[in-house]
């Protein structure tokens, strides 16, 4: 059973992941953080409207706020 | 056991821009179904949270109100649907990078199990940890304490993920019996849970006497609801569609 599983794992070829991949993952996390927590640190005056605007997503998926 | 019955067509893998593809759109499709699920179940528990700000303030005029709640409504659906895509896209790298070693016979399979950790690690340990709560409960002082907190509690999560499938490959390369594996796995996955819920400090805010306790438990429902709206949705899609794509391939 176990050296069956083992032929199934070997079975599936690794893939290549390109390094835009995690760069384009960080980037989407980065804009994650402009959306949910950034209070005027980065986007400054825009980043009032962005709080007030995104509020209840922020509430909504478990994110702290006041 | 069941090695025989393995889809043949496992001989390439995917590349990773289609695949990326398929990511976000499954992203978008789970930040519609969990926005819908914000739109018509959050925030009619968050409503009753927004009427007591309301008469705190004395019932007097809010005045300069920023933004105003119909446009509030909008930024919630928006603000769903961006975490999702986000979530797909993050969620296609690591696809990506540990598809070899997941457990599942079939992309449908593997998706779900990787959407199956994501959920654990960005919605349930967190709502293990420190719940969500509505509007009228935060104290603005310690919102800073919070976020450190939560982001503690992802980090937590991270790692107990990273841990779990580490022990996983090594006893499996041990040729231990699979019920064994996933005996141990589960073991460290409870203990790791329970130390960061043990270790990680509390929410420093206490509710006040003048919120219902069926507000909080209202809204922590309905948000817990929405994540798992978002990755089951997330997890269903791309499982779907990736599998498709590895078969063509």
């Amino acid at each position: 059973m176990t050296s069956a599983q083992q032929t199934t794992r070997t079975a599936v070829p690794r893939m290549a992941v390109p390094a835009y991949a995690w760069a384009l993952a960080l980037l989407a996390l980065f804009a994650l953080y402009l959306v949910a927590q950034d209070n005027g640190a980065v986007l400054a005056s825009a980043g009032d409207f962005a709080h007030e605007f995104f509020h209840d997503a922020r509430h909504s998926l478990g994110m702290p706020c006041h | 056991m069941a090695a025989a019955l393995d889809s043949p067509r496992q001989g390439t893998a995917p590349r990773f821009a289609p695949l990326l593809g398929r990511f976000a759109l499954a992203g978008v499709a789970a930040g519609a179904a969990s926005g819908a699920w914000a739109l018509l179940v959050t925030e009619r528990a968050i409503a009753p949270a927004l009427a007591l700000e309301e008469s705190r303030a004395g019932g007097h005029e809010h005045g300069e109100e920023l933004v105003g709640r119909g446009t509030q409504l909008v930024g919630g659906f928006l603000g769903t649907v961006v975490a999702a895509v986000v979530f797909s896209v993050v969620v296609a790298a690591v696809y990506a990078g540990v598809r070899h070693r997941l457990p599942g016979r079939t992309d449908v399979g593997r998706v779900a199990v990787l959407t199956a950790v994501g959920f654990g690690v960005f919605a349930l340990l967190p709502a293990l940890k420190m719940p969500a709560n509505p509007p009228a409960v935060g104290d603005p002082d310690t919102v800073g304490t919070r976020t450190a907190i939560y982001v503690a509690v992802l980090g937590a999560g991270v790692v107990t993920a990273l841990l779990v499938s580490a022990l996983v490959g090594t006893l499996r390369a041990r040729g231990l019996h699979p019920s064994a594996v996933a005996t141990a796995a589960v073991l460290l996955a409870v203990a790791l849970v329970a130390a960061t819920v043990l270790l990680v400090p509390d929410n420093p805010d206490t509710i006040a006497a003048d919120v219902p306790a069926a507000v909080v438990w209202d809204f922590r429902l309905a948000s817990l609801g929405q994540l798992a709206v978002m990755w089951t949705t997330l997890g269903l899609t791309a499982g779907y569609l990736v599998d498709r794509l590895a078969r063509r391939s």
